[in-house]
């Protein structure tokens, strides 16, 4: 039996790979217009406005205080009601967009807040503008605090973008559920989703190490 | 969009919501005090240096933290029958809680005993303190002001994380959402109400994490 | 040149500037002294607006400071600045340092920023670490990096806020000797500091402040000889115990 099964395994197994590439694709994607979306959010975060401190506030505690799977089926299902029609796939971008970029926004907001005040006072005192102060003085000593639990974040989305599979987008985790109802062999299909996961996840999870040894040192 | 909002719809599925949130609770709670037998096992085994402890205690959280809980969620559902173990779905819900948010409470541990200065490890070695001493007296107080936020916040993550557990039609908030969904075809109604609540148990939580935060820097500072 | 007209500023309730009344010509060496929490840090604070105040006026070169109308980065570009804690920015060289606000404020060509820093470099003795980033100097070169940082846009007035007081002892004087060379130049020049010997030496005037308000003034040998009042004694004498 379990061998029929396995034989059977091995025919869809490019059927597997076709949904490890549906998910690189919406990882990759994701990780780009999160970490501009959120480096964007994060200096609005940071900012001497009280308004736009409290705006980004509340877009992140939105995020933050709802389940992913809450927000996918939100934005899926809002979307019609307001007379956009919206696919599977760029739904599923853009509700990873707008949780990953909370996340992002709130890690870059703590590097900033971590560059001592001297600093900006130092560059306010030459003359600089607020703009230049940011962008010569404070982002780039930021951004050595930021990445290490950047890629942490990275990860995340990567095993985030598991959750889509719920509006039928076809990616790795969806295969599994797909292929479950033929071959039901729920350990050797799940195994192998859990595999290429580890696969694309793993080789991040080594690098967030690395780097966070750095930082500490 | 908010003036065809039918508040009226929301109030007679009122009581589902509240079901769900009942239930989310619930689930939550066993999850977490589960996770947290789970994860400190899983921490003792893996800072032990029994290698037959520490290789699998690495093996397994390593594996739970690079792979997402979805697909731990399916391969508990679909993969334990096919092993012979039909378990009702709240069960293997909250098996795959346990384990999942077990191997994120073990590293917080680790990192917290980690995080407990060398001086004072020394200072005990050096008073004449076993192993075991040192831990109860020295280590593990200390390690306890440090682990207690991002415990507070694994808490938090765990209640998120109970939403996908409607996936496998569990009983809980987000899946009295899905079911008013299917039932009156109003979407937004449903999950906006949702939503909400998740809102207000994490407000709950959130503050309550910030409160003893506050209350553990007032201790640190004899 | 800089004037203080009735100048009030409370941190929360805490009143932390009573009524300054100040005029600094244009030109003169003022050293404002005092015991910690006198607000003389926070006074020189206020001429470039790192502080703001609640009340009065302060005015330099006939431009009013906390004027929400006033052009911050012009005012600022005139005033140089240094620092107790240096400030340097660690993520690049010495020469970035100094060149920083010449390429990016007053938009000057990277060629010439790049000549005007290595002469204030020169003027600060500094020359050879130019290529150097802060992490690698000492305390006292930091902060003369720090002094060139400020000469670099020629500014017309420059602040000193404690220059010495987070140095190690056998560093002050190199620092001290290059402020002491600015003053020969004719720079007006604002510098909070315990330094006491530096004030003898080329202060046209000392300020003694105690509790956020101008309890003294006078020549530094006035001053520091013949203080008019206790508390001014006090003070000198508790400095004197080292």
């Amino acid at each position: 039996m379990m061998a029929f099964y396995f034989a059977q395994l091995v025919e869809i197994f490019p059927f597997f790979l076709k949904g490890l590439w549906m998910t690189s694709k919406i990882a990759f994607i994701s990780l780009v217009s999160c970490t501009l979306i959120g480096l964007v959010l994060g200096i609005f975060r940071s900012s001497n406005s009280i308004i736009l401190r409290y705006l980004v506030g509340v877009y992140v505690a939105f995020v933050r205080g709802t389940p992913f799977v809450v927000q996918i089926f939100i934005i899926f299902f809002i979307f019609p009601e307001w007379g956009i029609q919206l696919e599977a796939f760029p739904a599923a971008l853009l509700a990873m967009a707008i949780m990953g970029s909370a996340f992002i926004c709130e890690i870059v907001a703590g590097g900033i807040a971590a560059i001592p005040k001297g600093q900006w006072e130092a560059a306010a005192s030459s003359g600089l503008t607020n703009l230049q102060q940011l962008r010569l003085v404070v982002i780039p000593q930021a951004m050595k605090i930021i990445l290490p639990p950047l890629v942490g974040q990275y990860v995340l989305l990567i095993k985030d973008t598991s959750v889509v599979s719920v509006i039928g987008v076809m990616d790795l985790t969806r295969v599994g559920w797909v292929t479950v109802v033929r071959i039901p062999e729920g350990l050797m299909v799940f195994t192998l989703v859990g595999a290429l996961y580890f696969m694309i996840s793993y080789p991040l999870i080594l690098l967030s190490n690395y780097l966070e040894q750095r930082m500490a040192i | 969009m908010l003036a065809d909002f039918n508040f009226r719809v929301i109030w007679e599925y009122m009581p589902l919501f509240l079901t769900g949130v009942r239930a989310t609770a619930f689930i939550a709670a066993v999850s977490i005090t589960l996770a947290l037998i789970t994860g400190i096992l899983a921490c003792a085994c893996r800072i032990s240096g029994i290698k037959a402890l520490k290789y699998p205690a690495i093996a397994y959280i390593e594996l739970i933290r690079s792979t997402p809980l979805l697909v731990q969620i399916y391969f508990l559902y679909f993969g334990l029958p096919t092993l012979g173990l039909r378990i009702p779905e709240l069960q293997t819900g909250i098996l795959a809680l346990m384990l999942n948010s077990g191997a994120y409470i073990a590293e917080i541990i680790r990192a917290g005993i980690n995080s407990v200065d060398e001086g004072h490890i020394e200072a005990g070695i050096s008073s004449g303190l076993n192993y075991v001493q040192r831990m109860r007296f020295i280590i593990l107080p200390q390690a306890l002001g440090v682990t207690i936020p991002p415990l507070l916040g694994q808490n938090i993550v765990l209640v998120k994380d109970s939403a996908l557990l409607s996936l496998i039609s569990v009983v809980e908030l987000t899946r009295s959402g899905q079911t008013m969904t299917s039932e009156r075809f109003m979407p937004a109604e449903a999950f906006l109400t949702v939503a909400f609540f998740y809102m207000c148990i994490y407000f709950c939580l959130k503050a309550f994490a910030d409160w003893s935060q506050r209350k553990l820097i007032f201790r640190e500072v004899y | 040149m800089i004037e203080f007209k009735n100048v009030n500023k409370w941190f929360g309730k805490l009143h932390v500037l009573k009524d300054i009344n100040l005029e600094i010509p244009k030109g003169e060496v003022l050293v404002i002294c005092g015991p910690s929490g006198s607000g003389k840090s926070t006074l020189i604070r206020c001429i470039n607006r790192l502080e703001p105040i609640q009340d009065g006026q302060i005015i330099v070169n006939k431009v009013p400071v906390h004027d929400k109308a006033t052009n911050l980065t012009k005012l600022r570009a005139d005033i140089g600045f240094v620092f107790q804690q240096f400030h340097l920015y660690p993520h690049m060289t010495v020469l970035e340092n100094v060149m920083l606000a010449p390429v990016n404020v007053k938009k000057i060509a990277k060629s010439k920023a790049e000549k005007i820093a290595m002469e204030k470099l020169e003027q600060v003795g500094l020359t050879e670490k130019s290529g150097a980033h802060p992490a690698q100097l000492s305390g006292g070169q930091q902060q003369r990096v720090a002094i060139a940082r400020g000469l670099a846009m020629s500014p017309e007035i420059m602040l000193f806020d404690e220059p010495t007081s987070a140095l190690d002892p056998e560093m002050i004087g190199e620092v001290l000797d290059v402020m002491v060379n600015l003053v020969s130049e004719g720079m007006t020049m604002c510098v909070v500091t315990h330094e006491m010997g530096f004030a003898k030496k080329v202060a046209n005037r000392v300020l003694f402040m105690d509790e956020g308000a101008i309890v003294e003034t006078g020549t530094p040998n006035e001053f520091f000889d013949n203080p008019k009042t206790d508390r001014a004694a006090n003070f000198i004498s508790m400095i004197l115990t080292h």
